[in-house]
């Protein structure tokens, strides 16, 4: 009997263990592109503004700590730092509490779309925010809030294309290149595939977001032919193989690249010629937010040139605050700020129609058979 | 060949699947490098950062404190369950017992969406309190499960002589069933601590603006890439759970060789 108690003890805690960490080993090969992780802080400090709390909702990491607890002990408000895994998810939860117990939340420009148009985010009061001006105006008054009133931007992805110039033999200039026979079986990319579709229909001069089903099909014909210089497709670690030789050119998410760049300082970033795709991430106030001050002290406090710069270098995204830029080491220049002759041909993606959505992903099914994935 | 290699070969080819990642999370916490697929040397340096991540540890206190309140709520409800539906008999007995068991068939982001919805309709605010109650829910059919296999396999004779020596119906389930049940409401408590633990998809719909667990924070550094700090903290807690199974097969042991001592004497 108590040898099956114990037995049965050992089969349970051993199913402990590996649930325990089951969702811990498979992400272990995610890499990382923080040192360490931020989260809520826990100093008590008196108070010195009306609000002595901030209940901020976003994704794990998005801040270094030692920033959190600076704002912390400088204001005297404490920082209820809460996560969300996706979008969709916020966007639930925001709507369960219609708009309320949260202050401030950053999350990615289609969803932030649905927000303001829900009516659950306010109307930013740009006095309260002494260093608005220092905004790059790149990332102002795009589709999710051409007028700028409900958002303040907070890091970008720029599609670009990376490669290994001592692999890598043609030289890379936009999306037309990674079709060149020189790169066979050489080519790496993510399985974003409204990114990857983009690349061909960009090559045709079309918009990322056309609704042309017919358009979107050619571009699915284009694709097929890049399908020989396919390597692998994946989301997971794609720097690592660009860092390994294993493939010699990649298009990547934005903190991949800075990981690659980190790790690979000779790598070659190029800013397709074709055009440049971007996604922002932006700032918002719910529109019932407990404590709106405190969510403006904060975006006004890390809208500070030297403080931004802090976290650009931490999250690994572009740098969305212009005066920043001066303070950004120069080993991180190169990936977190656009170049200076940037001539701004760039375009967002953005929410299409669902007979367009159905288009993008049977060209990608079809294109990822063709590349063996 | 000889009988019994090939049984050994296969229980060494699970045992090498089973531990080889976990092996793997353990080498690599020690790895001074950021980067996962990369070698760069032994360091400790993860740890240091582990110990200085205050919100780590609070995420990882507010998941234990979770994981008991939730089990423990859940072997009260879970067991008079048990017990109650095994003594009567009546109609429908059959589906009651199904339904009871479902919160474990249910797709689990379902269950957080119709919790999610119910806690904002009766205003309940989100916290430690709807985590709680979201986890006692879908730990309840572990602990009820556990229980009914149990009192199935269980002679009904040794309840019928107790009362036939007088014992009311308290007295008898305290001194004979609970005893004998007792291996099945732990083993369920063990389960559903595991359960709850390892929540992120329920957690991250009823959580509240200041009770974040432990896997939740894991869970949404997918953005900007898991750190290493986590294979620390994975290595800590193999450690922690290795020292349980030692210590719980060693008490078992013991009191193994005392009974039998007490039979030979």
């Amino acid at each position: 009997m108590k040898k099956i108690l114990s037995l049965t003890l050992i089969l349970i805690l051993s199913l402990f263990l590996l649930s325990g960490c089951g969702s811990n080993e498979s992400n272990t090969a995610t890499g990382s592109a923080t040192n360490d992780t931020s989260g809520e802080t826990s100093t008590s400090a008196p108070s010195a503004n009306s609000d002595t709390v901030l209940n901020l909702f976003t994704w794990e990491g998005m801040f270094p700590q030692e920033v959190l607890d600076e704002f912390t002990s400088e204001t005297g408000i404490e920082i209820n730092y809460v996560n969300f895994d996706y979008d969709e998810t916020m966007l639930t939860k925001l709507e369960a509490a219609n708009g309320g117990d949260y202050d401030l939340i950053i999350a990615d420009d289609y969803i932030i779309e649905t927000v303001i148009a829900e009516g659950l985010a306010q109307k930013l009061d740009p006095s309260k925010i002494s260093n608005h001006s220092n905004i790059n105006e790149v990332y102002q008054g795009q589709f999710y809030d051409p007028t700028d009133e409900y958002t303040i931007p907070y890091g970008a992805g720029v599609q670009t294309i990376v490669y290994d110039p001592s692999t890598v033999t043609t030289e890379i200039n936009g999306y037309a290149d990674l079709w060149s026979e020189d790169l066979k079986d050489n080519l790496g990319v993510i399985a974003g595939y409204r990114v990857i579709n983009g690349m061909a229909l960009k090559i045709m001069g079309e918009s990322y977001n056309t609704e042309d089903v017919s358009v979107i099909e050619s571009a699915g014909e284009k694709l097929l032919e890049l399908a020989p210089n396919i390597r692998l497709i994946k989301d997971d670690n794609i720097q690592d193989d660009l860092i390994s030789g294993e493939i010699g050119a990649a298009v990547m998410y934005t903190s991949q690249v800075t990981m690659a760049k980190l790790a690979n300082p000779d790598l070659e970033i190029v800013y397709p010629s074709e055009g440049i795709g971007f996604g922002i991430m932006a700032q918002f106030i719910p529109s019932n937010a407990p404590h709106a001050d405190a969510a403006y002290a904060f975006m006004d406090y890390i809208l500070q040139p030297e403080v931004s710069a802090k976290c650009f270098e931490y999250l690994g995204y572009y740098c969305t605050n212009l005066e920043a830029e001066q303070y950004i080491s120069e080993e991180f220049k190169d990936f977190l700020t656009l170049p200076e002759d940037f001539d701004g041909e760039t375009e967002m993606i953005q929410n299409v129609s669902s007979e367009a959505e159905e288009a993008h992903s049977k060209i990608w099914t079809e294109f990822k058979s063709a590349a063996g994935e | 060949m000889k009988k019994g290699k090939l049984p050994n070969i296969y229980l060494g080819v699970i045992l090498i699947i089973m531990y080889l990642p976990i092996a793997l999370v353990i080498l690599y916490s020690f790895n001074y490098s950021k980067i996962s697929s990369v070698w760069e040397g032994f360091s400790l340096r993860w740890y240091e950062a582990l110990f200085k991540d205050k919100a780590l540890f609070e995420a990882l206190i507010n998941s234990i404190i979770l994981g008991i309140l939730s089990s423990l709520s859940a072997a009260v409800i879970g067991t008079l369950g048990a017990v109650g539906m095994f003594r009567s008999n009546f109609k429908g007995k059959g589906i009651i017992e199904y339904i009871s068991t479902l919160p474990i068939m249910v797709p689990e982001i379902i269950l957080g969406m119709v919790f999610l919805v119910f806690f904002a309709l009766i205003g309940l605010p989100f916290g430690m309190i709807t985590l709680v109650i979201a986890h006692t829910t879908f730990c309840i059919p572990y602990i009820y499960m556990q229980v009914n296999a149990r009192l199935v396999g269980l002679d009904r004779s040794y309840v019928e002589a107790a009362k036939d020596l007088g014992a009311g119906e308290l007295r008898a389930f305290l001194d004979i069933t609970l005893p004998l049940i007792r291996p099945a409401i732990i083993s369920g408590i063990f389960l559903s601590f595991a359960m709850s633990f390892d929540d992120v998809v329920i957690s991250i719909f009823v959580t509240g603006v200041n009770t974040n667990t432990l896997p939740i924070k894991i869970y949404t550094q997918l953005k900007t890439g898991i750190t290493p700090e986590i294979n620390a903290l994975c290595t800590l807690m193999v450690g922690v759970t290795i020292l349980f199974v030692l210590l719980s097969s060693w008490i078992g042991s013991k009191k193994n060789i005392s009974q039998k001592q007490e039979e030979l004497s």
